[in-house]
């Protein structure tokens, strides 16, 4: 389809990705945005906008990041830490370069492997004063991190359609097949079976420890630009088809109105709603799996199932190198390393602009579908390559 | 190690304080709107249903229905180190559609509760005078 200003993504890149690198924030920034520069073939120069989003507690600033590259001037900066991880960032840039305000925007996502323990960090970190705003109403109950309330959506998902354990398990062990295939980004390079997985220990039952993302000290970066130029630059160009945030009226992820139908339903609505391609136009997916369940989430509000037969779609194949939606195909966060959601526009990206290596899928996809987070606020978008 | 550890305590606020503050008294206090009535909780300094800032706080019923539920095996406090495994919980409060709470559900087997219970208010100590209010299965 045709539509003014599309935007295209030209480069992607990561740094250094470990259990604990030993490099500061900046530089781990610093590093993945050579790698996807290097990838588009521009330079600095080049630049005229940089978006980042970081923890709160462990901010990137975009205008230090821009001076620590030599950029000499940015039409368009953001720097966040609201929301939906590494989709803000980008949904930043794609706006700017939409409405004319930037033409060539840098997005970064960089994480300490520490960083989403922020809750327990904070009280480790001297808060003996008492713990301040709404946390109060969590914190004294034993509800810390993620995998809190991630277990209270698996729970509430099981209790309304009857899903099991072993259905979240299929999915870590569909998405570990691709990781397998992955070995240089990988950290695991065995295949789950269910036992591996129902006898991995439980964090918040039914939350397993192979539900949950693997913390690293990780830098993604990708550049995005206008059609035109994209045309002129080294890479195949990958372009934003349609995009959408959503978020739900209650922000608090343990309070939203309804756990199995929150903030992805509102973005893929929003998103379905802004193009004409469908469900089942889309050859692959990279679907948010800072928690198993989140991936499947997704698979409902995308309308690749219906609402509750997540569990099934995945036992069916469906989510696998051959299936109709080969989903998570770098091997997720779960196995590569927590990248708060760029993993997926990056690897969706080398899937359809055909520079996934040994990983290239069998259907030659020229649609994908990426998303980010769950709960209050999520965002998706629809990739196309010509 | 028998060192005490120290609860993760509340810091009241002008905001906060009267959900503490009924606690320690007994009672379930959850902010309510002065000019329409709208419960919210967490507190908030505007009613997001009629745009007030005029707000105080009302004793509701203290009963509810667990929406969902899980039960920690790891503690991320130390303070949690030795109360494992516990029943964290999301309870909705039967005083208006949606209004929920993040809660424990204490005196039952942690593998014994459902979505769908029945369950109402009572207060366990927290350290510093503080009552926390959690919930209990409703005998039938």
């Amino acid at each position: 389809m045709s539509k003014k200003n599309r935007v295209a993504i030209v480069g992607v890149g990561y740094s250094d990705v470990s259990r604990g690198t030993g490099y500061t924030l900046d530089k781990l920034t610093a590093q993945a945005s050579v790698a996807a520069m290097d990838d588009a073939g521009i330079k600095p120069v080049d630049i005229d906008g940089v978006v980042v989003h970081s923890f709160p507690h462990q901010f990137v600033s975009s205008t230090h990041t821009a001076a620590m590259l030599g950029i000499p001037d940015l039409a368009f900066y953001s720097g966040n830490v609201d929301g939906a991880a590494y989709s803000v960032a980008a949904m930043h840039a794609i706006a700017a370069i939409e409405s004319g305000s930037a033409e060539t925007v840098l997005t970064l996502r960089t994480v300490h492997k520490d960083g989403a323990a922020g809750g327990a960090a904070m009280l480790a970190g001297g808060a003996r004063a008492g713990i301040p705003g709404n946390m109060q109403f969590s914190m004294p109950y034993g509800s810390f991190t993620g995998s809190h309330w991630a277990g209270m959506y698996m729970t509430r998902h099981m209790a309304k359609y009857g899903s099991t354990e072993e259905d979240f398990g299929s999915f870590a062990i569909a998405q570990r097949k691709f990781a397998v295939a992955n070995p240089t980004e990988s950290f695991f390079h065995e295949e789950l079976t269910m036992e591996d997985y129902l006898n991995s220990r439980y964090i918040a039952k039914p939350l397993h420890l192979l539900d949950c993302d693997y913390p690293v000290d990780s830098s993604s970066a990708l550049i995005f630009t206008t059609e035109e130029r994209a045309r002129d630059m080294k890479q195949k160009p990958v372009f934003f088809d349609s995009w959408a945030n959503g978020t739900t009226k209650e922000a608090d992820f343990s309070l939203v109105e309804e756990m199995t139908h929150s903030s992805p339903f509102m973005a893929a609505d929003r998103m379905w709603s802004r193009t004409d391609l469908k469900p089942k136009d889309v050859h692959t997916a990279g679907l948010y799996d800072g928690f198993s369940f989140i991936a499947m989430q997704w698979l409902e509000a995308l309308g690749f199932c219906e609402e509750g037969g997540s569990g099934a779609f995945v036992r069916s194949g469906a989510t696998s190198a051959t299936g109709s939606l080969p989903t998570n195909t770098d091997g997720g966060a779960c196995n590569v390393g927590r990248r708060h959601g760029a993993n997926f526009f990056i690897e969706v990206t080398r899937q359809l602009r055909g520079t996934a290596g040994d990983r290239a899928l069998p259907n030659e996809p020229k649609v994908g579908v990426v998303s980010n987070a769950v709960g209050g606020f999520a965002a998706c978008a629809l990739l196309t390559a010509d | 190690m028998t060192t005490e550890v120290s609860p993760p305590l509340p810091l009241p606020n002008e905001l906060t304080s009267p959900f503490w503050d009924g606690a320690a008294q007994g009672q379930l206090v959850i902010q309510q709107c002065n000019a329409c009535g709208h419960l919210q909780h967490a507190p908030e300094p505007i009613c997001s249903a009629c745009l007030s800032f005029d707000l105080g706080s009302t004793a509701v019923s203290g009963k509810g229905t667990v929406y969902t539920f899980c039960i920690p095996t790891q503690a991320f406090h130390p303070y949690f180190a030795d109360k494992l495994p516990f029943v964290l919980a999301v309870v909705e409060l039967d005083d208006q559609p949606g209004l929920k709470m993040i809660t424990n559900i204490v005196d039952i087997d942690p593998d014994s509760v459902r979505v769908g219970d029945r369950v109402e208010v009572t207060f366990n100590p927290l350290g510093e005078g503080f009552m926390l209010p959690v919930f209990r299965p409703i005998a039938q």
